[in-house]
């Protein structure tokens, strides 16, 4: 508490002498939506609409990639500021305010935020029924263990997925969730989990969810919950279904109740993981 | 005992009468089986006459060597070849590695590493030339890795991440388009700056006209190599787009000389003839893809002096190199929407206001990412045909509502329809007709250059790490290896010790392929 006063008084007494001290983003809409307008008008020309990565600099919002998703806000904004040796990134520093920078921050925490930051309102309880009872999502889903290997795994979806994202995956026939890269995409882009059905040389009929393909090969999961990995040399027939199995409905197939509660169970599946004390990955 | 030790007389003398004459087909630097100039040789045909490997036993390829550039993140790079060294180029780096082995020999870095796009370096005159992050340009001995010299650049900037060339006895290299483009040259000798070009023209350029309103924020990027056309004695280069990239709005006229095939003097570094792709540019399309191929060949009956280009805008030229005029084009993709078709002057017709940028969005077809981007095109005199990397599928082109110059960008469409997938393509330049098209499963854009050979090869990478041998006359797939990262590169191919190479970089590692012993007989045909 003394720490924190003898900060405050220095801070209020001395702004223009202190040293570069962490900087956090600021917070609220309002900073938000300054944070927005800065952005377009600064950072998009090179990474892309938010933060997914444009002409000439990567993804900044990426959660995967330690290089860049793994960065604290304060250490963001320290970049923001002071710039990249080597690289193309200029110190923003010597052209905005220390103002502007913490909007920006605000902005990028925004585009960074998972479900997990702000789970939706409902009884999540009564959603975890819905999901595994009349929803049926442990078919294909799993949790923590319990449940089908055959779709994505959701133990953690609420860290790794915004809750619009969950919510287009419930409602949203067509809904596209880009890779770490955004429009660059560095690596390849997730798969859709497409229905496949194949019928092996020695007519053998097998159905089941993508995994990967390539020109000559294909692995998926059967629906027998058997992974398969087959040349195609050896199959006489693939067909693959843009798509998906996943029904795109909910909205409709459930009540709007149960529906507000298993967005409130989904948005609630995952850990949180601190910054590490030093605050990076390198 | 001398690299050279080992080196493939009789092959010397298979190839040695193309060198008699100045002529696009003149090697450059590179001597025969030698990679020493980003595109390989002058014409950037990228088609090597090595034989070693054949449709017949391309089966038996395997990985000779892995090279991992520690400290780098997704090479963009072309690695050359010269003397048995291999010479890989990053800002403010290069590492030379023996070429039938992959040991380091030696390692040059100017702090800071960079791991800045970064596209290779060419050979010249015992010596490897790199570009640094705090805009000087440096030439290191290319046996040592000592600092031969080390200059600033000519008015400050930062040169741009494209291989530094050489033509005839310049070394040229480029600068990026904040606030305008320029192309220079430099003598290899001594660093000695000779001239520079300015993509956007100076007040007494008669092209200065052709940009109008109240802003002019340049443009024009040089930020990939091109070629070089000994008999016109001019470099033959691409620039890149006009700004601001998206709000046309404030830059009235077509914005010479961005978006345009430029040639230039080599020795006096003047505008020869200049053709502009995409006038008035709204979407980002640099002239710089796929490079700028030159063929000596018969078109409609007449030996010609050629250019061929497919370009980012989804359209492919051909045009007359030794004025600039063109001859025929095509668009080479099927999901187009911007244009419908070409003027007899090789001008876009645009459909409607071209697919102008929005602030809601608007659906552009071929995107921003391009119809076909910086890997490169190959040309095979054995089939007369094109080989390029197109890529279908659309863009939905921003613009803010803040500042009409700045905050404007482009995302994939999220219409499954118009989903980017990349297609090899096998294309007849003389008529536009598809000879063949491969689509890259799982693929969306940039992706691999390619390279084709005499024996009727096309090397032809998968984006997402599937490295590839293809015929090149059914584009059948006759080989292919796993590498395990992204492939952004184009590939190369070089011969050392009675031994074919094809190397190309994938994520942080250079890869090499080869026969093994038991089929090259330690020099013997196969």
């Amino acid at each position: 508490m003394k720490r924190f006063a003898v900060a405050l008084l220095l801070a209020t007494a001395l702004p223009a002498a202190m040293p570069a001290l962490a900087q956090q983003p600021a917070s609220g809409p309002q900073a938000v939506a300054q944070g927005k307008a800065l952005y377009d008008q600064h950072c998009t020309a090179c990474h892309g609409s938010n933060g997914t990565a444009g002409e000439r600099a990567p993804a900044i919002v990426s959660a995967a990639i330690s290089m860049r998703g793994a960065r604290s806000d304060a250490q963001l904004m320290a970049i923001v500021k002071n710039g990249i040796a080597g690289t193309a990134m200029p110190a923003w520093g010597n052209r905005l305010s220390d103002g502007d920078i913490a909007d920006i921050g605000a902005f990028i925490h925004s585009l960074r935020g998972t479900a997990l930051d702000s789970p939706l309102p409902g009884d999540p309880a009564h959603g975890e029924a819905v999901f595994w009872g009349k929803g049926g999502c442990g078919a294909c889903h799993a949790i923590s263990g319990r449940g089908s290997v055959v779709g994505p795994d959701l133990t953690n979806i609420a860290a790794e997925r915004k809750s619009t994202a969950i919510s287009d995956a419930l409602t949203k026939a067509e809904h596209r969730v880009y890779g770490d890269g955004g429009v660059h995409l560095p690596a390849p882009p997730p798969m859709d989990n497409e229905t496949v059905h194949v019928m092996t040389k020695s007519g053998q009929a097998i159905d089941g969810v993508m995994r990967n393909q390539d020109a000559w090969s294909l692995q998926f999961m059967g629906l027998d919950g058997k992974l398969y990995s087959f040349a195609r040399a050896d199959l006489r027939s693939v067909v693959i279904k843009a798509g998906g199995v996943m029904p795109t409905d909910y909205d409709k197939r459930l009540s709007a109740d149960e529906f507000r509660d298993l967005m409130a169970f989904l948005t609630r599946q995952g850990t949180k993981i601190a910054a590490s004390p030093s605050g990076g990955a390198e | 005992m001398g690299l050279k030790r080992l080196f493939l007389p009789g092959l010397v003398l298979l190839t040695l009468p193309v060198l008699a004459q100045p002529s696009i087909n003149n090697p450059g630097p590179s001597a025969p089986g030698e990679w020493a100039v980003y595109p390989g040789s002058y014409n950037s045909q990228r088609h090597s006459p090595l034989k070693q490997v054949t449709p017949a036993n391309a089966h038996l390829l395997q990985v000779r060597w892995v090279y991992h550039v520690s400290g780098s993140r997704e090479l963009e790079m072309t690695p050359v070849v010269k003397d048995g060294v291999m010479y890989i180029a990053q800002y403010n780096r290069v590492d030379a590695i023996d070429a039938r082995s992959g040991n380091v020999i030696w390692r040059y870095q100017r702090p800071p590493a960079s791991t800045a796009a970064y596209r290779g370096t060419s050979v010249y005159d015992n010596k490897v030339f790199v570009a640094t992050t705090d805009a000087h340009l440096v030439a290191l001995d290319a046996r040592s890795g000592g600092v031969v010299w080390d200059v600033a650049v000519d008015g400050g900037r930062r040169l741009s991440g494209m291989s530094p060339y050489i033509a005839k006895d310049k070394l040229i290299v480029g600068v990026l388009d904040q606030p305008d483009g320029y192309i220079q040259a430099y003598d290899p000798k001594t660093g000695k700056h000779l001239w520079t070009w300015h993509a956007i023209p100076r007040p007494e350029d008669p092209e200065y006209k052709s940009w109008s309103g109240n802003t002019k924020e340049g443009g024009g990027a040089i930020w990939m190599s091109g070629s070089f056309d000994p008999e016109q004695n001019a470099i033959i280069w691409g620039t890149g787009q006009p700004n601001p990239p998206y709000s046309n709005e404030v830059r009235e006229g077509d914005n010479l000389y961005s978006d345009s095939i430029v040639a230039i003097d080599v020795d006096t570094g003047k505008l020869k003839w200049h053709f502009q792709t995409t006038p008035h540019d709204q979407h980002d399309w640099d002239a710089t893809s796929g490079s700028q191929v030159l063929v000596d060949t018969n078109y409609q009956g007449q030996k010609r002096k050629l250019l061929m280009h497919a370009d980012r805008n989804g359209f492919f030229y051909l045009l007359d190199r030794t004025n600039g005029k063109f001859l025929r084009g095509n668009s080479f993709i099927d999901d187009m929407n911007w244009a419908t078709g070409l003027s007899p002057e090789g001008r876009p017709i645009l459909a409607g206001d071209g697919a102008k940028p929005s602030i809601k969005g608007t659906l552009t077809c071929p995107s921003t990412a391009g119809a076909t981007n910086w890997p490169s095109a190959t040309y095979s005199p054995v089939t007369g045909w094109l080989y390029f990397h197109a890529v279908e599928g659309c863009g939905v082109n921003f613009r803010s509502s803040v500042t009409p110059g700045a905050g404007t960008s482009y995302i994939e469409s999220p219409e499954e329809s118009h989903r980017w997938v990349s297609h090899i393509r096998a294309m007849d330049p003389m008529t536009g007709k598809r000879m063949w098209d491969v689509t890259e499963i799982r693929s969306n854009h940039y992706g691999p250059g390619l390279l084709s050979t005499a024996s009727g090869l096309l090397f032809a990478p998968g984006q997402y790490g599937q490295a590839a041998m293809l015929d090149a006359r059914t584009g059948k797939a006759l080989w292919h290896f796993n590498t395990g990262d992204f492939i952004t590169a184009s590939p190369i191919t070089y011969m050392l010790d009675g031994r074919q190479y094809f190397a190309i970089a994938s994520g942080t590692n250079i890869f090499t392929f080869g026969l093994p012993d038991t089929a090259t007989a330690k020099g013997g045909q196969p």
